[in-house]
């Protein structure tokens, strides 16, 4: 016998449940929301959600946010963005480097936004076109156990990472993601091809340990692990707040500099939100939040003018890397297949 | 979707040849399948004694020994590391050099994972000796002592759950993301994510790594069906029938001690947690937690439900041998088995278009990669009940004209609420669970709570992510007491 719904039946519960759970969580083809951004962004979540916060309240808006882990740092959400280019959700993309948003400049995927709160920063932190802005800098640093190098032994550049000395005792951050692709691609650029892989390969023969993220390496320092370790300057600033022994160098200062890296924040293009996503670039661009950034992030502020809190250099004290971020972008694709090689994934 | 798209346009065959004829790429698939394989082998020597003391004896407090074993099973394994790092860390609280350099590395990954998985082989262990007739253990009591009993009777006969629980286990050690990539031992799934969160956006080079890993899935429906096969259902359904336990005698004492030290050390990075969170930690996290646990609660309920519904229909269909049932099962056993950022692309691209916003940007889309991944469970389990009742009731119903919604409605509903109960239990748990899925394709200002603790944990406050994890463990708690009083509750009516 054939099984037939019996048509008295009621439809299936489960379909009820759906639109109410539709409807419950108010889908933006249901109503409209004209006061919402959605933000992607890969600037810590512990730092960036009270901003967001703060901008909820000065901008008028409401803001939803999406955020990256620490073990994807940076690219999980940008090729999220990526993956959703045929029907963005994003609104505005703050990046917690300069580089990433430049994939998406390449592809099209950003909409020029020049930001009246933009006027005040340096003309090299901002797009000429309008594409992207960059504000709230961390350096690259080396942290250094204080009870396992004395002061005397302090390395002062990130080639002390390959000294036999320290075999088996440094650490960097998975090339892969975050911030440390972009200093491996920095490294490419200012030294060429052949002399990076031969530093990278000499960090592999001196055992140095690859960590997931950059606070995995704060991780390993702190408990004397290793004896010190490449990362960002708000990675360093934790473990310093948190009474970690540890002293924080900021490397090359009397060669080619630290990299500096700026937070960049672009629009995206046919985001569904624009007029939203605009309020939010521009709250995000005041001296408010840079001042925020600063005191619970350790970010330099690169507007003049914004106060720096005791515990933070300000960017004019160190000597910056020269670096053009557009190139840099080109190498960080370029060299993909060769760090994964080296990364063993 | 994506991976039959990146299939059919050729993406994948285009970039197997490069990506799979790699050594490093095989050397890595080995690698993994030797970490589950060590990770089963440890779950079966924690969880066969443990199973058949706790499913048998008379060991003192053994349903509650049972409980505590079990629990961390249905936390996310990555919490479990955690709070391993905190007992064992260099700077943990029983920590030293030695302890932090065997946690990060294989030993740390295999030992975490048998530890939060054994349970699982526990659990069905003492249910496939529960299944065993009890005149065969009679006749054998009559001329042995009770271990013997149980080394050569009930365990060889209870040997298909066993089985069972053998591939669950490897299958979720195989996928698993979490505790390798934070314990920094490199894994063929984080292979996969790389290529799909790294800064080179390749879904056809992870979709050509993926193919190994479905042959191995296929492989492993193919043991199921062949050298598991039915047997396996006859663990899963929850009994009616008391059994009295064995008595263990002079041994009754040193063996409830071991056991429950076995169960109490399960609990230890719980503890560990508790201990880094503080009072502080319970009340700032309360200031973090934001809609997260509602989202959690919300899409793992209604995920539940949707995985139970399934199970009702095709759990039914295989146990009565319905043709494309088993496709079906393979099918689900397969989704359970392949890398979670595969499975999260794959919503990304199936369901961010303009008609189905309304799916893409609510929980919505949290339940469906809920029930694409943890389909199986629901299959299994109320195949496993359906199986055990005779057909004889819904063919009478059928012949007097009742649907097969009436007939599920009136009979087989009211018969098997408690595997129906059960069933749900199980999946609510396992989604709840859930990171490696959900983490790719949440909306935004919807994280599920294991992802926001996951994010957190990048320089958020320690005590407060400790915190969150408990009190992630505490909810998990509290459905699982809820649902075992109402399985009690259901037991003692029938």
């Amino acid at each position: 016998m054939r099984d037939r719904p019996d048509r008295h039946e009621c439809p299936p519960a489960i379909v009820l449940v759906f639109l109410v759970l539709a409807f419950a969580t108010g889908c933006d083809s249901c109503k409209s929301k004209r006061n919402q951004a959605v933000v992607y962004t890969s600037v810590d979540q512990v730092f960036s959600e009270p901003i967001f916060h703060h901008c909820e309240g000065a901008a008028g808006i409401s803001v939803r946010s999406l955020f990256d882990t620490e073990e994807t740092k940076s690219t999980g959400v940008l090729n999220r963005l990526i993956a959703e280019a045929e029907h963005p959700q994003a609104d505005v993309f703050w990046s917690g480097d300069p580089v990433r948003p430049f994939l998406l400049v390449d592809r099209g995927l950003v909409e020029p936004y020049r930001s009246p709160n933009a006027a005040t920063l340096p003309r090299e932190l901002r797009a000429q076109d309008g594409t992207w802005t960059g504000f709230a800098a961390r350096a690259r640093v080396l942290l250094v156990n204080n009870n396992l190098i004395s002061e005397a032994d302090t390395p002062r550049s990130i080639r002390d990472l390959a000294d036999p000395r320290w075999r088996g005792r440094t650490a960097i951050a998975n090339p892969l993601f975050g911030t440390t692709t972009m200093h491996v691609a920095a490294l490419f650029s200012a030294w060429g091809d052949e002399e990076a892989k031969a530093f990278l390969n000499r960090l592999k023969e001196n055992n140095i340990r690859i960590a997931s993220s950059n606070g995995e390496v704060k991780r390993l320092v702190v408990s004397g692990e290793i004896a010190f370790g490449l990362t960002d300057t708000d990675d360093a600033h934790k473990a310093l707040d948190d009474g970690a022994p540890v002293r924080v160098v900021y490397p090359d200062q009397s060669g080619m500099g630290s990299l500096v890296i700026p937070t960049v924040v672009v629009l995206i293009k046919g985001g569904a939100h624009p007029e939203a996503g605009r309020r939010l670039i521009d709250c995000l661009l005041t001296a408010e939040v840079e001042s925020r950034m600063a005191k619970d992030a350790a970010h330099m502020p690169l507007r003049p003018g914004v106060s720096v809190p005791e515990n933070v250099r300000a960017v004019g004290s160190i000597k910056a890397m020269e670096v053009d971020y557009g190139s840099i972008a080109q190498t960080m694709e370029r060299i993909q297949p060769w760090l994964r090689e080296w990364v063993g994934l | 979707m994506v991976l039959v798209a990146e299939l059919l346009s050729g993406g994948a065959f285009r970039e197997m040849r490069v990506t799979l004829g790699e050594a490093r790429t095989w050397s890595l698939l080995m690698r993994s399948m030797g970490l589950s394989v060590a990770v089963t082998l440890g779950a079966l020597v924690i969880g066969i004694p443990t199973g058949a003391v706790l499913g048998r004896t008379d060991v003192i407090g053994r349903r509650a020994a049972l409980l505590v074993h079990a629990f961390p099973v249905f936390l996310p394994p990555f919490l479990l590391a955690f709070g391993w790092f905190h007992l064992f860390g260099r700077q943990g609280l029983v920590g030293s050099a030695w302890t932090s350099s065997l946690l990060f590395g294989p030993f740390g990954v295999i030992a975490t994972l048998a530890l939060a998985f054994a349970p699982i082989v526990t659990t069905l262990t003492a249910l496939g000796i529960s299944e065993i007739d009890p005149s065969l253990e009679e006749a054998a009591r009559t001329v042995t002592r009770p271990h013997r009993t149980v080394m050569r009777i009930l365990l060889p006969l209870a040997w298909p759950s066993i089985a069972l629980g053998a591939l669950v286990v490897f299958a979720l050690t195989l996928s698993e993301i979490g505790v390798p990539m934070f314990l920094r031992v490199r894994t063929y799934p984080a292979a996969v994510f790389t290529r799909l969160g790294g800064i080179e956006y390749a879904p056809g080079e992870a979709v050509a790594l993926v193919l190994p890993l479905l042959a191995v899935g296929l492989l492993l429906v193919f043991v199921d069906r062949r050298l598991i096969g039915r047997r396996s259902f006859a663990a899963l359904g929850l009994r009616s029938r008391q059994i009295a336990p064995l008595p263990l005698g002079r041994a009754r004492m040193p063996l409830s001690a071991a056991v429950w030290l076995v169960s109490l050390v399960s609990l230890l990075p719980l503890c560990a947690l508790a201990l880094e969170a503080g009072a502080s930690g319970m009340s700032d996290a309360l200031e973090w937690i934001g809609p997260s646990m509602g989202t959690s609660l919300a899409a793992s309920a209604v995920a539940a439900v949707v995985i139970t519904a399934m199970g009702l229909v095709i759990g039914h269909a295989l146990a009565r041998r319905r043709r494309a049932a088993s496709t079906l099962d393979a099918l689900a056993l397969l989704a359970f088995i392949t890398p979670s950022s595969v499975l999260g692309v794959g919503m990304v691209a199936a369901w961010n278009r303009p008609g189905t916003q309304f799916v893409y940007t609510t929980l919505i889309i949290l339940v469906l990669g809920l029930v694409a991944r943890y389909g199986i469970l629901g299959v299994r389990a109320l195949g496993a009940v359906f199986h055990r009742s005779s057909p004889h009731y819904e063919e009478a119903a059928a012949a007097f004209g009742a649907g097969f919604f009436r007939r599920m409605g009136r009979i087989l509903l009211p018969m098997h609420a408690r595997g129906v109960l059960a069933a749900w239990l199980i999946a609510f748990v396992f989604c709840m669970r859930d990171l490696d899925t959900v983490v790719v394709f949440y909306p935004p200002g919807l994280e599920p709570l294991p992802v926001r603790i996951f994010t957190l944990e990048a320089n958020g406050p320690q005590h407060v992510v400790a915190a969150l994890s408990l009190y992630h463990a505490l909810l998990t708690a509290v459905v699982l007491t809820v649902g075992g009083l109402l399985l009690g509750l259901r037991r003692r009516r029938s």
